[in-house]
């Protein structure tokens, strides 16, 4: 693959500025208008910027026709901004759609089609439709006549899934417990997080069995909420931004993207784990030359949409080996003090999960940790963080690393 | 929800949050409506529809690729390999679960779901003669869920709401 980075150094995408509203489980106030026009606003404001007139292009980040209850939402969004007529591209890739509208802003970046793109998500996941609607909703996302008819959800495809880590390599139910511990107690140092709570391990074995082997508590949230963020090349940042040049720059450093079949059983025997998440990282690293990014890395916003996927992941993105991502939880590895923090932010287990915005807030997380902006959750001296976002059970995997450099 | 001359709203709880310079101060009325859809599809299951056919025939289909020998059961219709168009070939159906997870919920889609009680048994089977794994539904005791469990097909003469349901898993050495 050619060196994209190395070629046009100078197309290197910046942060400008980030934005996001609160995640919460109903915002009983503001449709899905309102809550992007707050994410913009917050970007807008960040930047220093009166107003949009000089950004050129505009992403939007959504996933369900169906849970916002309207199409051309892309074209909506775009419109209640104030970006028209600039050009708009809808963006949407399951739960990974945040992190592949920021990955499709780099691109346009670096190719030179534009100098600037405003990349926001939302998401009304909440309580606008029943729960049982929810579930029937995202079910949709599988394969319809394969799988969900057979009463599959994603909570079943994941926990089956999981039971084969357990079987091959003894992964225990309180090693994944772990995580749904501790990124809902970091989510108490996130004023925007939607579920913090104080936890212990015996409390998650002992919550409701919802799909063997995963409980009530090792399953992530249902959100509203909306997230912005505001690309450029070095040039636009440094002319337009005055707040741009007041913080350590942040550039989009790496992305990679990776795929899998739809179907769990479609992949057997590699059933354990995502390939695809293994594959984007591996692309993403080679960009940057990373051979050990256990190390290389400082911290992660990782796609904890059920503990044991976090687990997993570990494994996947190279912080730990095949089959130890449970032992590696288990001795704190990525706690907020371990060797490399991980979902710091909480995660979307607990900062929630609206999904076309949280791909986006995972960057927003990365970024503020690395501007030293993160508050009482800040990882003193980060310079490298990675987002992991994944669709399905991994079926479309991006994995992004963001770098503070001169 | 009806609107006529007086509509509730949240105007109140929302004064108590909003101080008075808050750029949105002017903007706290709210209203909920209620708006629902039904759909019903029909659509075709394409050239999977033998796999189908053959279950109400009690028998069990797979397709294979004739360049890498491939055998993919739910069938695919284009190798996943090297893109080559698969052949039929027939199974026995039976098999060895490799995964499994039990569901303590019922999502409700499809009738023929919704109707089953109690926790759901959903297995992923390497057929024997296949290389993917097959999803669908296990009827057992719950002791006997486990992985390496050997199964075999139940077929069913319907009447179902997806072809699908044609079929499900029991232990293989279940006399029925």
């Amino acid at each position: 693959m050619i060196d994209t980075v190395q070629r046009s150094a100078s197309r290197l995408p910046v942060v400008v500025a980030v934005g996001m509203t609160p995640f919460a489980a109903h915002h009983a106030d503001k449709n899905a208008r309102d809550l992007t026009t707050d994410a913009v606003l917050a970007c807008m404001q960040d930047a220093g910027l009166e107003n949009l007139n000089q950004v050129e292009h505009g992403i939007t980040s959504y996933e369900s026709d169906h849970f916002n209850r309207q199409m051309t939402m892309g074209a909506i969004l775009h419109d209640q901004v104030g970006m028209i007529p600039k050009p708009n591209l809808r963006v949407e890739g399951g739960g990974a759609t945040g992190a592949l509208a920021l990955r499709t802003a780099r691109a346009y970046l670096l190719s030179g089609m534009c100098d600037s793109v405003l990349v926001y998500g939302c998401e009304l996941n909440g309580r606008s439709v029943s729960s049982q609607t929810a579930n029937q909703l995202f079910a949709l996302s599988a394969d319809v006549d394969w799988e969900v008819m057979l009463g599959g959800t994603y909570t079943g495809f994941y926990a089956a899934m999981m039971r084969a880590h357990m079987e091959q390599y003894g992964t225990k139910a309180e090693q994944f417990a772990h995580v749904a511990v501790r990124n809902r107690r970091n989510a108490a140092r996130n004023p925007l997080a939607q579920k913090p709570l104080e936890l212990t391990i015996d409390e998650v074995l002992n919550s409701r069995m919802i799909a063997d082997p995963y409980r009530l508590l090792d399953c992530s949230l249902l959100s509203d909420g909306a997230a912005a963020i505001l690309l450029s090349t070095r040039d636009w940042a440094e002319a337009h931004s005055e707040r741009f040049a007041q913080r350590p720059p942040i550039h989009f450093s790496a992305s990679g993207c990776g795929t899998d079949t739809m179907r769990l059983g479609d992949r057997f025997p590699n059933i354990t784990n995502f390939a695809a998440k293994k594959y984007a990282a591996e692309k993403a690293y080679e960009q940057l030359g990373i051979t050990e990014p256990k190390r290389a890395i400082d911290l992660a916003e990782c796609y904890d949409s059920y503990s044991g996927a976090e687990l997993q992941s570990m494994e996947d993105l190279g912080f730990a080996k095949r089959g130890q991502g449970g032992p590696a939880i288990a001795a704190g590895e990525f706690d907020a003090d371990g060797i490399l923090p991980v979902n710091p932010s909480g995660g979307l287990l607990g900062r929630g999960a609206p999904v076309g915005a949280t791909g986006i807030a995972q960057a927003i997380e990365i970024c503020l940790q690395l501007w030293g902006e993160a508050g009482e959750r800040q990882v003193y001296g980060a310079q490298r963080g990675l987002t992991d976002t994944h669709a399905g059970i991994g079926s479309i995997c991006v994995v992004n690393v963001w770098e503070q450099r001169d | 929800m009806l609107y006529g001359k007086s509509i509730k709203t949240l105007i109140d709880h929302e004064r108590n949050r909003l101080p008075e310079e808050h750029p949105w101060s002017d903007f706290i009325e709210q209203i909920t409506v209620s708006f629902a859809l039904q759909q019903e599809y029909r659509h075709s299951l394409g050239r999977y529809s033998r796999f189908f056919c053959e279950l109400a025939n009690g028998r069990f289909f797979a397709t294979r690729c004739p360049k890498c020998d491939r055998v993919y059961a739910p069938p695919r219709t284009l190798c996943l390999d090297c893109q080559s168009i698969p052949d039929w070939v027939e199974l026995s159906g039976k098999g060895t679960v490799k995964t499994f997870s039990v569901l303590h919920f019922n999502a409700g889609i499809g009738a023929d779901v919704k109707s089953i009680h109690g926790p759901i048994f959903l297995v992923y089977v390497l057929l024997d003669g296949g290389h993917t794994l097959f999803p669908h539904l296990l009827r057992c005791a719950a002791e006997r869920l486990a992985i390496g469990l050997r199964v075999k097909p139940q077929y069913v003469s319907g009447p179902v709401s997806h072809p699908l349901h044609l079929m499900y898993f029991v232990p293989e050495d279940e006399v029925l």
